[in-house]
């Protein structure tokens, strides 16, 4: 099929014959939305990874000792190794309280790497199978039975560090042989770092001397809160009642990252809206100078019959030729550098979860969008000037 | 019903605090077919009327019937939609741009024809037939750089017929052609004139091509004299 002569055609040729000045404005829209789409990532990748970890806890709170909560959001969100504890009876404490659905517990025991034959530092987990309503749901999948005493199972990432594969192996725990049953699915939370047994564990694991825990101690309470009942009413009254713990409500759950991210969006926002400037003031200083140095042309396209709307769309073409290509670059560079730096900020690196493929065309869209927009909007003005061209004018000032 | 009826058409400029009169009064009726040709001394206001006729410039005061049809009370999409479809420019001097092959200079106007921004399929034929009747046929993929100034000359003779236009006006067309070149392109607009009946206005310095159109006129400081039929 033969190439058809068309406004498009001719615009893509208007763009080749300054092809310089045509790249420079496309590396700037490039920058700006590569910018956007990083920094957009970044932060919905943060958001998502909390969201995701406290919907798949599955308990509307959390209680830990006072002055533990950072450290539990360490573990729960950013796959921290860290020990905290808190007598147990505060498990039947907050189960007292009204509103209070179920209430679980879990003790975090962290393994030591120079202990011979262990497996490397990570977080074990023992929990109350009787009560526990946040592995059960995970366990569900992998080994449809309870652990039994003296087995373990491990997280998603956890079974890369321990060589659990399809095959079981035994363990060295705190001096204790462990026989490693399965992997868990990816849950997207902290714990997929962790290795998993039954509390009935903890007095062997206590005997060997290696945990640092006093017996009867806890480190985290799950609580579901009764239908009817506000979750933060029923964490005021745990703290009002429970002195020697913190309740930390679902949706307060990585706050102080949040809070973090705040001042990093702030830098973000400053630093786009700096590229948009610059972008758009590029855009603007190209099409002024495109304005004069083609008015001429303008006025023998408007001598031969072309009107107003002609000559926007032609120079429309241009701007969105230029504007897509610089974006869809930047969409791409944006992309990149948000998967190659996840590996390098610390932040995304400990926290669970990715953005999915929709949340990434979405987040690809936007960055679209606004470097079309910012690099139209440069336009705008001198798109206006040649448009009202007079064709004689035009034709004898040139 | 004449093709065009000039009433008492003026043109008035102010420039540096003067009164220019470029055009004073001109009525002219223009039948379908007719070659008119416009002789006079630079500045003596031809440009200015084929400009208005074009619907290029809005005269100060007159009217001026296309059909029957007032182009001034157009506004500035009906006065391109008026160029686009009735009237084929001959400007006297270069107007091809500079990015486009000759085939596609020629086919700009179908571009604006058609109001799609696509021109038509059978317009590459058509321009390629056009730059052939124009001695062309070799140049057809040359870009304006590649030609001559004669040869860019009459690639633009060619874009003025593309768009099948009823009146072409064509100021100084022949300026930059040799003799021969430019009889051939006289033979080519009577040629055109005859067989498709299309109604030229042409401007000329050059008395002996001006004797050769079907009615002349003259004209000095804005003022137009007809002279008798040869």
């Amino acid at each position: 099929m033969k190439n058809r002569f068309s406004l498009f055609s001719f615009a893509l040729k208007n763009i080749r014959r300054k092809a310089v000045r045509s790249t420079m404005l496309a590396a700037a829209i490039m920058l700006l939305t590569a910018s956007i789409v990083f920094a957009v990532s970044f932060i919905t990748r943060v958001h998502s990874g909390i969201a995701l970890m406290t919907s798949r806890l599955g308990a509307d709170i959390m209680v830990v000792p006072t002055g533990s909560r950072g450290a539990a959001e360490e573990v729960l969100l950013e796959n921290k190794v860290k020990s905290f504890y808190m007598d147990g009876s505060v498990v039947d404490r907050v189960r007292r309280i009204e509103g209070v659905e179920e209430v679980t517990s879990q003790t975090y025991l962290v393994t030591l790497t120079a202990l011979c034959c262990s497996v490397p530092e990570s977080i074990v987990v023992a929990f109350d199978q009787k009560s526990d309503f946040i592995v059960r749901p995970w366990l569900a999948e992998k080994l449809r039975r309870p652990l039994k005493k003296g087995e373990a199972i491990v997280g998603h990432e956890s079974a890369f560090n321990i060589n659990v594969g399809l095959v079981e192996i035994d363990s060295m725990l705190f001096g204790n042989v462990f026989r490693m049953v399965g992997v868990l699915d990816k849950t997207g939370t902290g714990l997929d770092n962790a290795i998993f047994i039954s509390d009935e564990n903890i007095t062997d694991i206590m005997r060997s001397g290696t945990a640092g825990i006093k017996p009867g101690q806890v480190s985290i309470a799950f609580v579901k809160v009764r239908k009817g009942f506000d979750a933060r009413t029923v964490a005021n009254a745990v703290e009002n009642n429970i002195l020697e713990a913190d309740a930390v409500m679902r949706k307060d759950i990585g706050k102080r990252i949040i809070q973090t991210l705040r001042d990093v969006s702030g830098i973000f926002t400053a630093a786009v809206v700096l590229a948009a400037l610059l972008s758009g003031f590029l855009a603007w200083t190209v099409f002024s100078a495109v304005a004069n140095e083609r008015a001429r042309e303008v006025g023998i396209m408007r001598a031969i019959g072309a009107r107003e709307s002609d000559v926007v769309r032609l120079f429309l073409w241009e701007v969105l030729l230029i504007a897509v290509a610089g974006s869809l670059l930047g969409i791409v560079g944006g992309t990149a550098l948000s998967v190659v730096l996840v590996r390098s900020f610390v932040l995304l690196k400990d926290l669970a979860g990715d953005l999915g493929f929709a949340v990434r065309i979405l987040i690809a869209i936007g960055g679209l969008g606004a470097g079309v927009a910012v690099c139209v909007i440069g336009a705008l003005s001198p798109l206006r000037r040649i448009k009202k061209l007079e064709p004689l004018g035009a034709m004898k000032e040139a | 019903m004449a093709l065009l009826v000039l009433e008492g058409i003026t043109k008035v400029y102010e420039a540096a605090g003067e009164t220019i009169r470029a055009v004073g009064g001109v009525s002219l009726t223009v039948e379908k077919g007719e070659f008119i040709s416009i002789v006079g001394h630079s500045g003596s206001g031809k440009t200015t009327l084929l400009s208005i006729i074009g619907g290029l410039v809005r005269p100060t005061s007159g009217t001026i019937l296309c059909k029957g049809a007032d182009i001034g009370t157009l506004d500035s999409d009906g006065l391109a939609q008026y160029r686009a479809e009735r009237i084929g420019f001959m400007f006297q001097f270069a107007s091809l741009l500079p990015v486009l092959t000759a085939k596609e200079n020629l086919m700009l106007p179908l571009l604006f024809q058609r109001g799609d921004g696509s021109a038509k399929e059978d317009g590459g034929r058509k321009a390629e037939e056009l730059l052939r009747r124009v001695g062309l046929s070799d140049k057809i993929n040359a870009y304006p750089a590649q030609l001559s100034g004669g040869q860019q000359r009459r690639v633009a003779i060619a874009r003025a017929f593309m768009n099948e236009p009823e009146i072409i006006l064509a100021d100084e067309p022949t300026g930059d052609l040799d003799e021969g070149t430019e009889e051939d392109m006289m033979q080519f607009f009577q040629a055109m004139n005859r067989e498709q009946g299309v109604t030229f206005i042409m401007v000329t310095h050059n008395r002996d091509l001006a004797r050769r159109a079907s009615r002349q006129f003259s004209m000095t400081n804005g003022v137009h004299v007809e002279h008798a039929r040869p």
